[in-house]
């Protein structure tokens, strides 16, 4: 019995430990990681913004317009945002905040409908403020949801050694270099320069394009189409992008999924559900221009330069860039 | 319910916890509860399969226990190995045997085909099945006598460490468990816990790191070739030990917990100095399980004397259903059709390579002997490998094909990614996943790790647990033995 005793004191001292070094990293991640530290002060700066709020743009990182270039617009991406995310931030936005934009920028590639793009909730520790889990895994019927909101509120830095990496590097980094929501783009390398274009954008292609187990299928829908009804509802304007892609990634895209038939059904849904949009396909735009790219699948600061004085252009004239 | 997810952390402490409060009497009531709530949670309908099974083979060990004359047990025995290798054939093969019909017929003119309707695989029907089946042939062969206590049978049949992927235990081992109070035991309990954390390290970091870089290559086989197979290939074998391995450690480290021992599955295979060697080391429960009810069940004489030619026939049909047992496809049946086949030509060939090796001088060097027939031995296994799949069989050969065609190195695609840091540490991780089985393999390790203070120890297990958090995949990927 003794010997039991000991067993368990000497257990309970070590699962204290394991509690304490938990916390430790929990918080200390949720306080220093890179995204996190980024995002939050996306958010300081939306919270007082002032100006007219005619574009808003949301998504992820390839979704990237500059502001400053657009005018009275504010950049509100995160890094591998899904739908999901960008609804209910869209959702948090109209209803606990007074502002109103008269635009919405959204990215619509197939990529952002695969179904490792939708499973895929990231960065919950910083999500958690906008997701509703319970909602979300009461509506994709899998409860596996409701561990999201365990991991980001008790375990965010778990499976992120990369981003602990990253967050290491970039712990100097100036975050006043952020200019409504708007983060430069990466410019460190130059797609032009990289020796294995061709693996780079297979590995790209691959990464989330094989998630399509039928290949001309489009994934779920049913955020994308919830912010079609939110915007119908708030009677915003929606311009859809198609963003630029190295002819390398749309190589191999083309041989994973049919594009075309992907665009045709992204189309429909879009049509279905909402009335008051126009579309911007940017997609063959650096066709055999590498050195507007950062990587294979997003542009770096001059090629977003480029596309946002396009897309201003555009925007002015009505005119479908194609 | 995953045993590298959240869920199963809470399941399964909850488990233990309610399984020691209990008083005796009800423990197994209690595992066999929780058992299927573990199993349930993948499908409603499977239980009912699962029960189908448990049902039929405990009715007719209980029949079988009742007669005395081996003969007149034979029927039962019958009935209930027709009932549940019918439904493991009618789940997991009735495509694959459609398929073979339907294209007879096109190739003998005939226009008729059967229809075939997909049916969902219940999990761990193969592993059941088996066990179910081991324990009717022990009670026909009057190794054990029948369990009468349902509720026991259903435990043995059902319990969740291992109603998923095995090991395939048998009845006279487990059984006997179920009816021995099982007092806590703080040894056997830290063990289980060990073993848990090793298992989820195979897991979580390596084998699920690994198919990052396994799965693309072949899914999309025809964009590599030459090195970038080899390396594929040798990394998908590490895959599914890891894998594999790593899902048995947490199995075994599960049922420790609560006092139960359950068999070894592996014992470092790719350290085996041959094919048969490597099948000595390798999913242990299936090989040994064929061995005992198929293999030793053939007929060996020929003419009232034992023949090698008979035996080699026995090692290649018991090889090629331990690869058609992994699933209804040509490949596997080719897997285990190779690797019967060098264990035959090693029979064959043992006293000319016995004076190759005195000839030659290896014999005099054991170690370099030893090195040789490990890598050979490796290196075949990761060439089986390329047929352990369920791809079409075309794409098998393609690998072939592709392996032996170096004219597209400067096209490589997958030796860029080498740069990769991600693949650099699942090599350095791979490394040291064979070097600390190497070392937990000497018996001496453990005892000087224990004999460590505590502070050492609880600082290692620290360590372990929180780099499992920080570098493995948590996507919850399926272990790779549930696809059969």
């Amino acid at each position: 019995m003794n010997r039991n005793k000991l067993f368990f004191k000497k257990l309970f001292i070590f699962i204290l430990l394991i509690l304490a070094v938990n916390v430790l990293l929990n918080t200390a991640y949720d306080r220093w990681m890179y995204y996190f530290r980024l995002s939050r002060n996306q958010d300081k700066q939306f919270e007082v913004y002032s100006d007219t709020l005619k574009y808003l743009m949301l998504g992820n990182s390839h979704d990237r317009i500059n502001p400053a270039i657009l005018g009275n617009g504010f950049c509100y991406i995160m890094p591998k945002e899904v739908y999901t995310q960008t609804y209910y931030k869209l959702k948090y936005i109209l209803e606990k905040t007074n502002k109103k934009p008269e635009n919405i920028l959204l990215s619509i590639d197939p990529v952002n409908f695969c179904p490792r793009a939708e499973n895929e909730l990231a960065f919950d520790g910083y999500w958690r403020k906008y997701l509703n889990y319970f909602e979300i895994a009461r509506e994709l019927h899998d409860p596996e949801y409701l561990l999201n909101w365990v991991t980001g509120t008790f375990f965010s830095y778990i499976g992120n050694y990369k981003y602990i990496f990253m967050s290491a590097i970039f712990f100097n980094a100036d975050l006043h270099k952020i200019k409504d929501g708007y983060i430069p783009a990466r410019n460190y390398r130059n797609f032009a320069n990289e020796p294995d274009r061709e693996a780079l954008g297979f590995e790209i292609a691959t990464a989330y394009l094989s998630s399509y187990s039928n290949k001309s299928m489009l994934g779920e829908t049913i955020y994308y189409r919830k912010i079609l009804a939110l915007c119908q509802q708030y009677k915003i304007h929606l311009i859809l992008l198609r963003m630029p892609m190295t002819d390398e990634y749309l190589k191999y895209a083309r041989k994973m999924v049919d594009l075309d038939k992907l665009d045709r059904d992204i189309m429909e849904v879009t049509r279905n559900h909402c009335n008051d949009f126009e579309i911007f396909d940017f997609r063959n735009e650096f066709h055999n221009k590498p050195w507007y790219f950062f990587n294979a699948d997003h542009i770096n600061p001059e090629g977003v330069r480029i596309i946002s004085k396009k897309l201003k252009y555009a925007l002015e004239k009505k005119a479908i860039v194609k | 319910m995953l045993f590298n997810s959240i869920g199963y952390l809470i399941f399964l402490p909850v488990i233990v916890i309610l399984y020691y409060a209990l008083p005796y009497r009800w423990r197994w009531a209690l595992l066999l509860a929780g058992s299927y709530f573990f199993y349930i949670l993948w499908r409603v309908e499977f239980v009912l399969i699962l029960m189908s099974a448990t049902l039929v083979s405990y009715l007719a060990a209980l029949k079988m226990g009742q007669k005395a004359k081996k003969k007149d047990r034979k029927i039962f025995l019958i009935i209930s190995i027709v009932i549940n290798l019918g439904m493991l054939v009618f789940f997991k093969y009735l495509g694959f045997f459609t398929d073979i019909i339907n294209q007879f017929a096109a190739i003998t003119g005939n226009k008729f085909s059967i229809p075939y309707y997909g049916i969902l695989l219940p999990i761990g029907i193969s592993f059941y099945t088996f066990q179910t089946i081991g324990y009717t042939l022990d009670v026909y062969r009057g190794v054990i006598k029948p369990e009468k206590n349902i509720g026991i049978y259903a435990l043995f049949v059902s319990f969740f460490p291992l109603v998923l992927a095995g090991p395939i235990e048998r009845g006279r081992r487990l059984i006997p468990q179920f009816h021995v109070k099982h007092d806590f035991d703080p040894q056997l309990f830290t063990s289980g816990l060990r073993l848990i954390l090793w298992g989820m390290f195979k897991k979580i970091v390596i084998a699920d790191r690994l198919s990052i870089f396994v799965q693309p290559v072949f899914s999309n086989i025809a964009y590599f070739h030459g090195i970038e197979i080899a390396i594929a290939g040798v990394m998908k074998m590490m895959q599914v030990y890891a894998d594999f391995s790593g899902y048995t450690d947490i199995a075994i480290g599960s049922a420790r917990l609560m006092g139960f021992r359950l068999s070894a599955n592996f014992n470092r295979p790719f350290s085996a100095q041959s094919i048969s060697d490597f099948w000595h080391r390798w999913h242990i429960s299936l090989t040994s399980w064929l061995r005992d009810y198929v293999y030793f069940s053939l007929p060996f004489k020929y003419h009232g004397k034992t023949v090698s030619w008979r035996l080699n026939i026995n090692l290649l049909i018991t090889f090629v259903l331990v690869g058609f047992w992994h699933g209804p496809y040509w490949n596997f049946i080719i897997f285990g059709f190779l690797h019967g086949s060098f264990m035959i030509l090693a029979n064959i060939t043992k006293p000319v390579m016995n004076n190759f090796n005195r000839i030659t001088g290896l014999s005099n060097s054991p170690f370099l002997l030893k090195t040789l027939n490990i890598t050979a031995t490796f290196l075949l296994v990761c060439f089986t490998g390329f047929f352990f799949g369920q791809h079409p069989l075309r794409d098998s050969f393609l690998i072939i094909e592709n392996l032996t065609d170096f004219s597209q190195t400067g096209k490589a695609i997958l030796l860029p990614l080498l740069k990769n840091n991600d693949l650099l540490l699942s090599f350095a991780l791979i490394i040291f996943m064979l070097w600390f089985e190497y070392l937990i393999a000497m018996k001496s390790f453990a005892t000087k790790f224990m004999s460590k203070p505590v502070a050492l120890r609880y600082s290692a297990y620290l360590f372990m647990l929180f780099f499992i958090l920080v570098f493995g995949i948590f996507s919850s990927q399926k272990f790779f033995y549930f696809q059969f």
